[in-house]
């Protein structure tokens, strides 16, 4: 068994796990963050898909003891209260998702493509939720989500330096 | 036939209900749910495609620390009774199959063995300390082996590999043939694919000894239908067994069988604990349901004009090892037979259709359920007719459609069409990819060595089905219920999995009162608290869903309506509802609320000074939709009617292939469709979107393929190709509106179209872009290897015509 200490949307966990835990299982059974979900466990659909140390990262493909001493964020750390945060807000908005089992962590690839690229192409954006797959929605609303979604982040910005 | 109702909230595009849970990751899956004293099931699976198993040693793998059991498929079988049959038509052989084979093995992937365990990863290990025998049995993959005189039988007690027969004629179509000036004979396949989910099969049983009672949390489509199956399967008493289905992570037709789910709940009567199993990526595809997997000749008969005079159908499909029993698959060949004549005015028909058994996975519901199987070789051949008649795919089609003024129209293999435009369907895809325009690009850059193609499918989408002899069946149950308060719920059979019905039901309910979707909560996925209804399958949650949640809102509106009548001192005739308000046409100022008519019926002063004589004290109502036109009993000619609603389109794809590596590159793919009444655009556009880019993906990408000896090639996402964004362009769509006078609110349904004529148009357009090497498309995937073989291929036939 190993320690680890991991801070999980700003709260600090200090856990005794076995070496093979996968951070996903970690995240799911030791913490009961529930959001990020299991797909394939190959590293390919990306519904595991967490910010690990400020870039998301397919947390089935990472044991959870090398998440020792970082900063996660997990879906479940994005809305304030009941307020939804504006990427979530764009996807109810364009009808963004339909099962929602893809939907978190489509949510959290968006959030990390806006922070390296506020006004993204629908070319780039197609390219930035690459590592994630959606069975249901073919994808053209989540473009559409994405984009206003930059919109807002973009607008929330300016009127936060004005 | 049926009063339309009013719109209000229909028809707009109102935010769905569930998202907010979703989007903050408290969508609550059946994996997400945990219970106290929980175990972890894992199934052991058949490495061999056929065998006979010797023997199961589970000794060391009962051993391991943390294992609480271990099941056998011996064991299993005295706990259980065999699959029961979930579709048993006429000319259908049945099997007799355990949830854990005992004695043979007849696909890899097949469960042999299950362990429950303190940890997944316990149960994981101990499958590995699971010792199998087996004795190989000769694999029979392919249609051609499955029908050899010599074949291997999958089921000994049948002597044949043959799991239906089925033979429709009408007319005259020998004589038809006879008179054609040109007759096209064509045989088509289409691989085996399917909906893979992103959320797998996944099952949380709790059984308990005392009582005897099971609650089951399973990602399914149809819960009760579940409920009944785990009834007969496990010998409980149906009152005792609860199932829930609470999100579901997409299902696509791909959840609606009970074969592996059995497995956990044997491993919680076996323990007495909680047992949950979520299948992995691979499980889902070695062991979950496929479909497709079918070769059709079709030979037709034109005139020089293009007039269809006759079709004659041969489909043979291949079924894997089973659809009837773990899933009812095979059923989707009858659906095919029915609709091969399609949007088409069609007098002489005949059809032969054969299912074939082989060691593949079962054979199950995805996204068409045959009326793909009849589309993509009707318009595949009707292309290839056109070029050799020297008229265009769009004249072709034109010169056959069954007219706007025609309906309803009696097909002349059963169904009977309820409404639509055809031609006009075909003019918007036209006009929406800009047909002259792309071909006057083509020509130009053919000139200059590039290769762009324009293909076209015209489809019918049959939907509401009602199969007899069937657990899909052809009612659905609502109940409405008025809260004391004045808030309204909703109890309806049909399951949302992700298209939305907890909100287009709502809007239904909240236009009939009166009311907003605000102050309605949709409940489903549990038969403890739902009336026995069908799921959601069939894309009837527009037809009977709708429907039967329509009917129930009158019932209680019209109670209202009396009840406050009463109050007010007015007859009920003189009332209306508005703004939530029963009032009175005259004198508005005399109005009572929803809510104060509830207070006062529920609470105060109470029933006996609210209530007019011969009602009852509530405001709740139960209400069952059938359909009008589904007919059961054989007409003169031998033939059923059992879809309700007939959706139709027009779609069009715009590719570029590059004849140097063979790719296909999707530039545009548009689609003119016609659903009837819109309940809510937005989530009407999100199910065709997805329905295509599953069709197109079917036609680009992706294909379970097996090897000789029945060993799945490709069991994960690494080497199964579902695309991803960057693979597609946007889908672009547009709505023609056609109510269908059948449904009360018109609506006909979307959820399969997309995937119905989506590969046909794509297959189209790359043979389009082709044109110049004499390409004929008769098979996919269109992989980079296949298509410079057809290049290949073409350039070596005799009078190959030299591309330029």
């Amino acid at each position: 068994m190993s320690t680890i200490t991991v801070t999980v949307n700003g709260v600090v966990y200090r856990e005794e796990i076995e070496p093979r835990l996968l951070l996903v299982d970690f995240l799911r059974d030791n913490l009961c963050l529930k959001g990020a979900h299991i797909g394939c466990e190959d590293g390919v659909c990306g519904a595991c898909t967490v910010i690990v140390a400020g870039r998301a990262a397919k947390s089935c493909m990472m044991f959870a003891v090398q998440a020792d001493g970082v900063e996660i964020l997990t879906v479940e750390g994005l809305a304030q209260g009941a307020r939804l945060h504006p990427i979530q807000e764009a996807f109810t908005e364009q009808h963004g998702l339909q099962c929602g089992f893809c939907t978190p962590a489509m949510v959290l690839s968006t959030y990390q493509l806006l922070a390296r690229n506020p006004d993204p192409t629908a070319e780039q954006i197609r390219r930035g939720i690459s590592g994630n797959i959606c069975r249901c929605t073919g994808y053209t609303n989540i473009v559409k989500a994405v984009a206003a979604a930059a919109v807002k982040l973009r607008g929330a910005k300016a009127s936060d330096a004005s | 036939m049926a009063e339309q109702s009013t719109a209000g909230w229909v028809g707009t595009n109102y935010r769905r209900k569930q998202d907010p849970r979703f989007l903050t990751g408290r969508g609550r899956y059946t994996d997400d749910i945990d219970l106290p004293g929980m175990l972890y099931g894992a199934i052991l699976r058949s490495p061999h495609a056929h065998a006979r198993i010797k023997s199961v040693n589970v000794e060391a793998a009962e051993k391991l620390p943390g294992v609480i059991a271990v099941l056998t498929g011996e064991r299993a079988a005295q706990m259980c009774e065999p699959l029961p049959a979930v579709i048993a038509l006429p000319g259908m052989r049945l099997n007799k199959s355990h949830a854990i084979a005992a004695d043979k093995v007849r696909w890899v992937g097949e469960a042999v063995a299950a362990v429950a365990a303190q940890s997944r990863y316990i149960a994981e290990d101990a499958l590995e300390l699971i010792e199998v025998e087996y004795e190989s049995l000769p694999a029979i993959v392919t249609i051609e082996q499955a029908l050899a005189p010599d074949a291997a039988h999958l089921y000994e007690e049948w002597g044949t590999n043959v799991a239906m027969e089925h033979a429709f004629r009408t007319g005259d179509v020998d004589q038809a043939l006879h008179e054609a000036d040109l007759v096209v004979d064509e045989s088509v396949a289409h691989h085996r694919y399917t909906g893979a989910p992103l959320e797998g099969r996944a099952v949380l049983a709790d059984y308990d000894r005392i009582t005897g009672e099971l609650t089951a949390y399973i990602s399914t489509q149809a819960p009760h239908q579940c409920r009944t199956l785990l009834a007969q399967i496990l010998r409980i008493p149906e009152q005792k067994i609860r199932v829930i289905a609470p999100a579901i992570g997409g299902g696509f037709g791909n959840k609606l069988q009970v074969y592996d789910e059995v497995t956990p709940c044997l491993l919680s009567m076996a323990t007495g604990r909680p047992v949950k199993w979520a299948e992995s990526r691979s499980e889902n595809l070695l062991a979950g349901v496929h479909s497709r997997d079918y070769v059709c000749g079709l030979k037709i008969g034109f005139r020089k004009d293009g007039t269809i005079l006759g079709v004659k159908a041969k489909l043979v499909g291949n079924v894997g090892c089973d659809g009837t029993n773990r899933a009812a698959g095979i059923g989707a060949l009858a659906v095919a037979a029915a609709y091969i004549p399609g949007p088409y005015k069609i007098t002489n028909y005949a059809v032969e259709v054969t299912g074939v058994v082989s060691n593949k996975a079962p054979y199950g519901a995805y996204r068409g359920y045959g009326k793909d199987v009849a589309n993509f070789p009707m318009e595949r051949v009707l292309d290839i007719a056109a070029r050799k008649l020297g008229i265009s795919p769009r004249e072709i089609r034109e010169r056959n459609f069954i007219q706007p003024d025609e309906f309803p129209y009696q097909q002349c293999a059963g169904p009977v069409y309820d409404s639509g435009d055809y031609p006009a369907c075909l003019r918007r895809a036209l006009q929406m990819i800009d047909y002259d325009r792309v071909r006057e690009e083509q020509a130009r850059l053919r000139a200059a060595g590039r290769y762009i193609g324009v293909g076209f499918a015209a489809m019918l989408e049959p939907s509401g089905g009602a199969v007899p002899n069937c657990i899909f069946n052809g009612y659905e149950a609502a109940t409405v219920r008025v809260t004391p308060q004045g808030g309204v719920t909703l109890l309806t059979g049909i399951q949302d999995i992700g298209q939305g019905v907890e909100t287009t039901l709502a809007q239904i309910v909240a236009d009939e009162l009166s009311i907003s979707p605000e102050d309605i909560k949709v409940i489903f996925g549990d038969t403890a608290m739902v009336p026995y209804g069908l799921g959601s399958w069939s894309s009837r949650g527009a037809a009977y869903g709708a429907s039967c949640a329509l009917m129930a809102t009158r019932k209680v509106k019209d109670k209202i309506l009396k009840i406050g009548g009463y109050l007010l001192k007015t007859r009920a005739e003189e009332l209306e509802l508005k703004g939530g308000k029963v009032a009175s046409r005259d004198n508005p100022s005399r109005a009572l609320s929803i809510a104060e008519i509830a207070k006062q019926l529920y609470l105060f002063p109470g029933p006996y000074l609210t209530l007019p004589e011969g009602l009852e004290p509530n405001l709740e109502a139960t209400a069952y939709w059938t359909s009008p036109v589904v007919r059961w009993a054989p007409d003169e000619q031998g033939r059923l009617s059992i879809y309700t609603t007939h959706p139709s389109a027009t779609f069009a794809a715009l590719v570029e292939v590059d004849v140097a590596t063979g790719h296909v590159k999707l530039l545009r793919f548009v689609i003119a469709h016609d659903a009837g009444t819109l309940i809510n655009p937005m989530v009407v556009d999100g199910q065709i979107h997805g329905g295509v880019v599953q069709g197109i993906s079917g036609a680009l990408w992706e294909e379970l393929k097996y090897d000789e000896a029945g060993n799945l090639l490709n069991p994960t996402f690494q080497d199964y190709l579902v695309p991803v964004a960057a693979d597609l362009p946007d889908i672009e769509v547009a709505h023609l509106v056609s109510p269908s006078p059948f449904t009360p609110v018109g609506a006909k349904g979307m959820g399969e179209g997309g995937a119905i004529g989506s590969p046909a148009a794509v297959v189209n357009a790359v043979e389009d872009a082709l044109a110049p090497f004499g390409v004929t498309i008769r098979g996919m995937p269109l992989t980079p290897e296949r298509v410079l073989s057809l290049i290949r291929e073409a350039a070596s036939a005799p009078g190959a015509r030299a591309a330029g």
